[in-house]
Formats: C-alpha cells, sequence, structure tokens
C-alpha cells in the first residue's frame, strides 16, 4: 500500500507538457533520454536513498502512470509532484545533485514531459519497458 | 683535558643532513623494493626520489668543499698504524688501552675509519648512484634503445641498486655503532655535533701541529 | 509586456535546449546541428509495412549508405585475420552460444540487416540493410529473436501456439525521428552479446546507456556524454575500433584536426598521448611504453550494476525439475545461474580483470582445428604478446571459461544446432547428438556421432568502463608481491618479491645481521670489560 502511493509519487512527476506541442513536434513527444537521466539520477537516487528504493517504470502500465501523473500528488498526497521537476526543487538539491544541476534551468513543463515520456515509454505496457537496471 | 676543533661548520652540517637523508633513502628504499609497506609504495617512491635529488645537491657542495678546502686528503689511505688500530678495537679496547691514534686537525680520521669512509666514496655511493640514476632515467634511456642494445634491463640496475644498499646498509649500522666507541659512549657524538674533540691528557707530538686558534685547554 | 515575457521564455527555452544538447543523444542536437528534420520528407510520412520499405525510402536520399554499408563486418559478420584465418561471427567458435552457423533465424536479431535465416543470404540486397537499428532515436525500434532480423509489424504469435505474442513496432514513427547514433543504439546488440544483458564482454552492458561518471568518465551522462562514435569515429558507415582487428599498441601522439591519419582512431592515445600525467604525477607517463591506459584506469568491469557471465558449463544442461519441466535455478539475489537449456553459470559484478602481455595478434582456435581434451583448457582465441617482443602492452582481460561441446572422435569443436522450433534443436529437445549432427551438417563437417565435454577459455579486451582518475589504480596495487600484476612475466616490477634475487636477498640480510651482531657483542663485551674494571 506505502509502496503504490510511493509509485503515485514518483509517478506524479511527469504530468505537464500539455501546452507545449504548439512549439515543436519533436518536443510533443518529449525528449525520453533527458527523461530518463532525471528519472534515475534525481527520482530513483532520492527514492533509493530516503524513500525505500527504487521504483521501475515497468512496474506499472502506461495507464497507471498516466493517472499518477494526471493526480499530481507525492508521498501521499503531501505535496505536489510537479514540485519535484520543478525549477526551485532543482536549484534546492543542485549542490549535491548533478543532473538537477545540469537541467536547472529546462522549463519546468518541458522537463516534465520529458520525464513523463520515458515513463509512459518504459511502462509495463510501454513500448520498451524499463527496469532499474 | 685539552680539546681541538675539528669538524667545521660546514663539515658537521654535511655530516648530519647526510646522514638523515640516507636513513630516509634506506627506508624509502627498502620499500619500494618490496620488503615491507611503511609510507605507501607510492610516497615512497616519491619520497625516495626528492631525497636522492636533495642528497645528490648535498653531494655536490660536499665534493666543491673537500677539494677547495683540501680536505679529500683526510680519505687518503694509508697502513700507517692500521695494524694497531685494528688491533686495538679487536682487543685493546676491552682492557682500556689507549687509542693508538691521535686525532688532529690535519689528520681526524684513524686509519681504519679512512679505508672505511674511502670505501663508501668510491665504491658504495658511486654504485649507488649510477645506478640509481639509472633507475630513475630507465625509461629516457629505454627510449633512446641504449639500454636494450646493452642488455642492461630494470632488473640489473635494481640489483646493482639494491646491493649497493644493502652495503650501505651495513655500512650504517657500524659506523653508528663505532661512534660510541670514544672515550665515553658519546663523546664522538658530541664531537660531531659540537666540533670540538676532547684530546687525550699527554699531548702527543701531532697535537702540536694544530693552529693556535684551534685549540684551547 | 505579455509578448515580451512571452519572447524572453522563447529565448530562454533555446537556450537551454542548447545547453542540453550534450545530455541527450540526440533530440535537441538533432534541432540544433541537422539541416533535416526527417518528419518533414514526404516519403517517410507513410505507415510501413516492412524494415525493407522503410530502406528504400532512406536510399531515396542516401544513395550510398547501403553500398557502405556492405563493406562492413557489421553486415558480411566476417573477417580476415592477419594470420590469413577468416573470423567473424560467421565462422568462429565461441563458449557462449557456441556458433552462429544453424542459428541464423535466432543470432541474426543482432544483424543490420533483414533476412538471413540462413546459409544462403543475399549479401548484395540493398534494401535488406537495417538503417533503423543504428538510427532510431525513439527507442521503438526492436527485432525479435526468430525472426532472422526481419522487425514484427503485426501483432504475431510466436512461437506458433505458444501463445505469446509480440507487439507490433510502428516503423513510420521512427523513420521520422532517425538521427545519428547513440549508446543506445550500439547498446541494443552490444550491450547483450552473449545472450543477455552484461553477459558476454564485462565492460559493455545495459548500465552504460545512461552512466554516471563513476562508471564511465567519457559516457557520463551528465557530463562528456560521448556516444560511442566519439571514439569509434565513423566515416561512411566503416566503424573502426572491432576487437578483431585491436591496436594493442599506440605509439602515436593526440591526433590535431587537419591531420590524415591511417591508424585506428579509438585507441586513448588518439586523444590522450603519450605522455597524459600531469608534471605532479610525471612519473606515472614513464608507464606508458609498456602498460595499457586501461590497465590503471578500469579498475574493474562490470561496475554498473549489471552481472557479466564468467564461466559457463554447458555439460550440465538439460536437467528436468520435479515438475518434468526443464530446471531453472537461481542465486540468493534472484539471478539466474542454472537453465536446462544453457547449463551452469557463474555470474560476478566488479571484477578484476587479469592481466597479460598483447601485441594485437589474436589467435583462434576454428572448427576442424584438432583440439585434445587435457590440463590446458582449448583456447577459443588467445592474445598474443610477451614482454620480450618489444610491441606488447600489458593489458587488462576477461578471461571466459567455459566446458562445451566436441567431437572427443574426431577433435573438433563443434556446430550445435541450438535455437529452433524443430525436433533437432537443443534447446527444444535438450539431445546433444542430435542438435550437433544437424549443426556440422549445416556446414558440411564431419561429425563422429559422439559428444563430449572440453574446458575452454576465451579471452576479451576491457577498454570501457573508464574510471575517474580518483579511482585509477594505485602504486601499491601492482608495486607489490601478490599484486595485480604478480603473474605478468618478463618485466622486473619494483616491489614485487617475485622479482628479487634470492642470493642478494640473503647475503644482503645477512650482511645487515652480521654487522648488527658484531656490533651487540663488541659493544657487550666492552660493557663487561668496563664493570670488571671498575
Amino acid at each position: 500500500m506505502t509502496k503504490t502511493v510511493y509509485v503515485a509519487g514518483v509517478a506524479a512527476l511527469c504530468l505537464l507538457g500539455i501546452g507545449l506541442h504548439a512549439i515543436d513536434a519533436h518536443a510533443a513527444g518529449g525528449d525520453w533520454k533527458r527523461g530518463r537521466v532525471y528519472y534515475q539520477k534525481v527520482c530513483t537516487d532520492c527514492h533509493t536513498a530516503k524513500a525505500g528504493g527504487a521504483i521501475a517504470p515497468n512496474a506499472r502500465t502506461m495507464a497507471d502512470w498516466t493517472a499518477y501523473l494526471n493526480a499530481d500528488k507525492h508521498a501521499k498526497g503531501k505535496d505536489s509532484l510537479r514540485n519535484y521537476a520543478s525549477r526551485e526543487y532543482r536549484a534546492s538539491v543542485k549542490g549535491t545533485n548533478k543532473a538537477a544541476e545540469k537541467y536547472a534551468d529546462v522549463p519546468d513543463e518541458q522537463l516534465f514531459n520529458d520525464i513523463r515520456s520515458f515513463m509512459l515509454k518504459g511502462a509495463k505496457d510501454g513500448d520498451s519497458p524499463a527496469s532499474c537496471n | 683535558m685539552a680539546r681541538a676543533y675539528i669538524f667545521k661548520r660546514f663539515e658537521r652540517f654535511w655530516h648530519w643532513a647526510q646522514a638523515a637523508l640516507i636513513i630516509a633513502m634506506l627506508l624509502t628504499g627498502f620499500e619500494v623494493h618490496g620488503s615491507y609497506r611503511l609510507f605507501g609504495w607510492g610516497r615512497a617512491a616519491g619520497l625516495h626520489t626528492s631525497v636522492a635529488w636533495a642528497l645528490i645537491g648535498l653531494w655536490l657542495f660536499a665534493i666543491f668543499w673537500h677539494f677547495t678546502t683540501g680536505e679529500w686528503r683526510q680519505y687518503l689511505p694509508t697502513t700507517d698504524k692500521l695494524g694497531a688500530v685494528l688491533r686495538y678495537y679487536l682487543t685493546g679496547i676491552f682492557s682500556d688501552e689507549p687509542h693508538p691514534f691521535r686525532v688532529t686537525r690535519l689528520s681526524k680520521h684513524n686509519p681504519a675509519q679512512r679505508l672505511a669512509y674511502l670505501l663508501v666514496k668510491v665504491i658504495i655511493n658511486p654504485l649507488i648512484w649510477v645506478s640509481g640514476l639509472l633507475y630513475l632515467y630507465y625509461n629516457e634511456l629505454g627510449a633512446t634503445g641504449t639500454v636494450i642494445a646493452s642488455g642492461l634491463g630494470l632488473g640489473a640496475i635494481a640489483l646493482v641498486h639494491t646491493a649497493a644498499a644493502f652495503l650501505m646498509l651495513a655500512f650504517l649500522i657500524g659506523h653508528v655503532y663505532l661512534a660510541t666507541t670514544g672515550h665515553t659512549p658519546l663523546a664522538r657524538v658530541r664531537a660531531m655535533i659540537t666540533g670540538w674533540e676532547q684530546l687525550a691528557d699527554e699531548p702527543e707530538p701531532e697535537t702540536r701541529k694544530i693552529p693556535a686558534q684551534g685549540v684551547s685547554t | 509586456m505579455g509578448v515580451r515575457i512571452c519572447s524572453a521564455l522563447a529565448i530562454a527555452a533555446m537556450l537551454v535546449a542548447a545547453a542540453a544538447g550534450g545530455a541527450d543523444d540526440g533530440a535537441s542536437d538533432k534541432v540544433l546541428k541537422s539541416t533535416s528534420d526527417h518528419a518533414k520528407f514526404k516519403v517517410l510520412q507513410q505507415e510501413f509495412a516492412s524494415g525493407p520499405e522503410v530502406t528504400r525510402a532512406c536510399l531515396t536520399c542516401h544513395t550510398e549508405a547501403a553500398r557502405q554499408l556492405q563493406l562492413t563486418q557489421h553486415w558480411k559478420w566476417e573477417f580476415l585475420n592477419p594470420d590469413g584465418r577468416r573470423l567473424g561471427k560467421k565462422s568462429i567458435i565461441n563458449n557462449f552460444c557456441t556458433s552462429v552457423a544453424s542459428n541464423y533465424a535466432y543470432c541474426t536479431t543482432c544483424h543490420i540487416g533483414y533476412g538471413w535465416k540462413d546459409d544462403r543470404f543475399d549479401f548484395s540486397v540493398q534494401e535488406n540493410v537495417d538503417c533503423l537499428i543504428c538510427h532510431d532515436t525513439t527507442g521503438n525500434y526492436r527485432k525479435a529473436p526468430g525472426f532472422a532480423g526481419h522487425v514484427v509489424t503485426q501483432e504475431t504469435e510466436f512461437p506458433p501456439g505458444s501463445g505469446n505474442r509480440l507487439k507490433p513496432v510502428k516503423l513510420g514513427p521512427i523513420a521520422q525521428e532517425v538521427a545519428r547514433t547513440s549508446r543506445d543504439n550500439c547498446g541494443a546488440c552490444h550491450f547483450f552479446g552473449g545472450g543477455g544483458d552484461g553477459v558476454k564482454h564485462g565492460d559493455l552492458d545495459s548500465s552504460l546507456a545512461s552512466p554516471d561518471k563513476s562508471l564511465d568518465v567519457h559516457m557520463d551522462a551528465l557530463g562528456n556524454n560521448f556516444a560511442c562514435a566519439t571514439c569509434h569515429m565513423t566515416a561512411g558507415h566503416q566503424v573502426p575500433g572491432s576487437r578483431y582487428a585491436p591496436t594493442a599498441v599506440d605509439r602515436g601522439g593526440a591526433r590535431l584536426r587537419g591531420k590524415e591519419y591511417k591508424t585506428n582512431p579509438t585507441t586513448c592515445q588518439s586523444c590522450h598521448g603519450q605522455a597524459p600525467h600531469k608534471a605532479g604525477a610525471a612519473k606515472l607517463n614513464d608507464h606508458t611504453d609498456k602498460v595499457a591506459c586501461q590497465t590503471c584506469h578500469i579498475p574493474a568491469y562490470a561496475r554498473g550494476g549489471v552481472p557479466t557471465k564468467m564461466s559457463w558449463d554447458w555439460s550440465t544442461a538439460g536437467l528436468m525439475g520435479l515438475d518434468g519441466k526443464p530446471m531453472v535455478r537461481k542465486d540468493a539475489k534472484g539471478r539466474v545461474v542454472y537453465t536446462a537449456a544453457k547449463g551452469t553459470f557463474v555470474i560476478a559484478e566488479n571484477v578484476v580483470p587479469e592481466y597479460v602481455w598483447f601485441n594485437g595478434r589474436v589467435t583462434y582456435t576454428l572448427l576442424g582445428d584438432r583440439i585434445e581434451k587435457g590440463a590446458q583448457p582449448t583456447r577459443i582465441n588467445h592474445f598474443e604478446g610477451s614482454a620480450g617482443d618489444n610491441r606488447s602492452m600489458i593489458w587488462p582481460v576477461k578471461v571466459f571459461r567455459g566446458k562445451q561441446a566436441y567431437d572427443p572422435l574426431y577433435k573438433s569443436l563443434v556446430v550445435t544446432h541450438m535455437a529452433g522450433t524443430d525436433d533437432t534443436a537443443f534447446w527444444t529437445n535438450f539431445n546433444w547428438e542430435k542438435a550437433v549432427a544437424v549443426g556440422m551438417a549445416s556446414v558440411g563437417a564431419p561429425f563422429s556421432g559422439k559428444v563430449d565435454f572440453v574446458e575452454t577459455e576465451s579471452m576479451w579486451p576491457i577498454t570501457h568502463m573508464v574510471a575517474p582518475a580518483k579511482d585509477a589504480l594505485r602504486c601499491h596495487d601492482c608495486h607489490a608481491s601478490g599484486a595485480r600484476l604478480e603473474k605478468v612475466a618478463g618485466i622486473y616490477i619494483p616491489g614485487r618479491g617475485s622479482d628479487h634475487s634470492v642470493w642478494l636477498e640473503v647475503i644482503g640480510w645477512a650482511l645487515a645481521a652480521l654487522a648488527l651482531a658484531g656490533a651487540l657483542v663488541h659493544g657487550t663485551g666492552r660493557i663487561a670489560a668496563a664493570r670488571r674494571r671498575h
């Protein structure tokens, strides 16, 4: 049960990007490779250290992830998931996290969209299910 | 008791600096050789090289000093009283016989010392320096092809260097022990620190040769 | 006001895209650097029914690409060794799944082509070159085993009757997103060599898709972020740096622009030169004539959390469980260490390499070469070199040890028909004699009918997973007795006891001991004499 909520938390990281497709056809799909790096080096690192372990994208279906991402809830609903992909959050951890530092200035929605691309792609029923290795 | 100023300031500095550097070389050198672990191999090798350069520098000064002051003659070998000195250390010293040799400014080393230090200077040191520099610059030699051409591998260079180090170690042990054989165990060490040697009560004829300013009573 | 904020944001977004360009191996790079948006090409705006159809579309612009690729090892799976022997995946027997021959439809899943299902494949057909396996950026292009390298574009049950349904791959969107190759592309095959993630190489596995700096300083996703092609500098689709043609010794300097070089550009030296260490560590530069960079800078392989296979014993294959089904055994971490289809494995992470002299020549034991079952394992391949040949360096290697089928009467390695849905494939029927008979017949090689197992060894160069300088080996890792280079012969390594001259050690220490004993005895005598007198 608790785990599910954590999953929800991580999942919710990825919602935005809705307003983005006007800019560029590629951006609409999100840069899944950048999303992968953020998911691994920020989300997973923190979850491993503080929240009892990593959550593999292929642990959930695309529908599950979409629901989590839309709900925007993190840590059992205590805070917003989007917060964890926000520039404010990245600025707060960039001293200790190289990925947060490197992507410090990526617009929130763009990065969120990247992460979502990676999660949906890596979901259990996604185009290329991704484990934690 | 008469005192004579035997060891001049540079000489004393040279002696003690050299002692410290050689002990450091032995400690680090045998670690590089693989005999024990003390500083860690990398640090030992680094120290060994730095100390070697310091010692080479010191030696250049010492050689210059020896030749400009003529002190190099102190190491000319002599058989005069050699037998008597050796006999003294083998038997006489145990029955409190007087030392057959009197230290003077012009002849500060007894014939056995002359011989021992000469061996260090003409055999052990050149072996160490030549093999050590070859060791240090083995790569540069290798690049010129001379090492391969002469069949002089690093193993052979290291063998000579290690052999010389063993000789130096044996010398060091003997030298440190013999330093205690003055008329008191620390008399010679004191002389090497202050420069003033205590002379025996009966002044021998040689002491008269000591320049006046170098003698006090 | 509102407009100004918007344009400021747009500019910021562009700047960010530029800054992030290194991080993603593709998308942002493409927007900024490529002069083409493949999504805008009419020829790619269609639904493709098969891989070759996509290739035909690609070739309408990239007219020479297929012919370039058809010259490569990637296409031919063939390599002519300098000793005149014919190597390459197509011909050799290894000690993993042992042979491509007789198993084409499965092995050629990793061929850069479509349809190599048996030895009658036509290597001259241009549309059979697979562009997407190397140029896909979506990560969604994949080829399923058993289809001879073809991509599945319609939902398919495989094996037929198994109930296992393969999801179709939509080729249109993939074709519209193509770009230069990335680690994910090369990794799709090279991370999974030997039949699974990290199995074969040890220094190549999926952890390198997006590694951190401690795993690989060059591929660090948040740092240098090298693609494979950054070092394997490819021109005209000719990829340099094959392990079949290794460069063990590179005496050249760092390369300059504008100069032409004929040698392998994948070596460390081609960027770092011969004296890469800073003045404070200049002695390290004295090592570069004898020690490969990899020896110190790759302290261990399989460091990314993916284990690699260290040994593989085929002789235990074929066991059935109590339920009558092929047995599977796992270790404490849940990793498979036995399957009925493959036998027993030993897997390991953070493996310290073995070290050998290597001059770039590799010798192979091929099908038909006479082998003996004895104390020495048969060398599937062997890195040649010695301290004395003056063109060898000390290299880190993974030695992969196996026990595999051979013909005890004809004394040869064998081709085994492993994979297939027929009644002779070993993985379906667990009968060695049948599987080897079919395998050997497929290459026209004689087979006595008997199968026994022989111990084998193969060597793999360790050259990826370059650690940060702070994690490189320290002096004492080699300059000590029983250290990493203990078994490397023919060179004097200061600090290694086995290089000492025994007689010098004995005489030297005896001399020192004598001096000490003499001093003690003499001194004791003096003290005793003094006491007597007073």
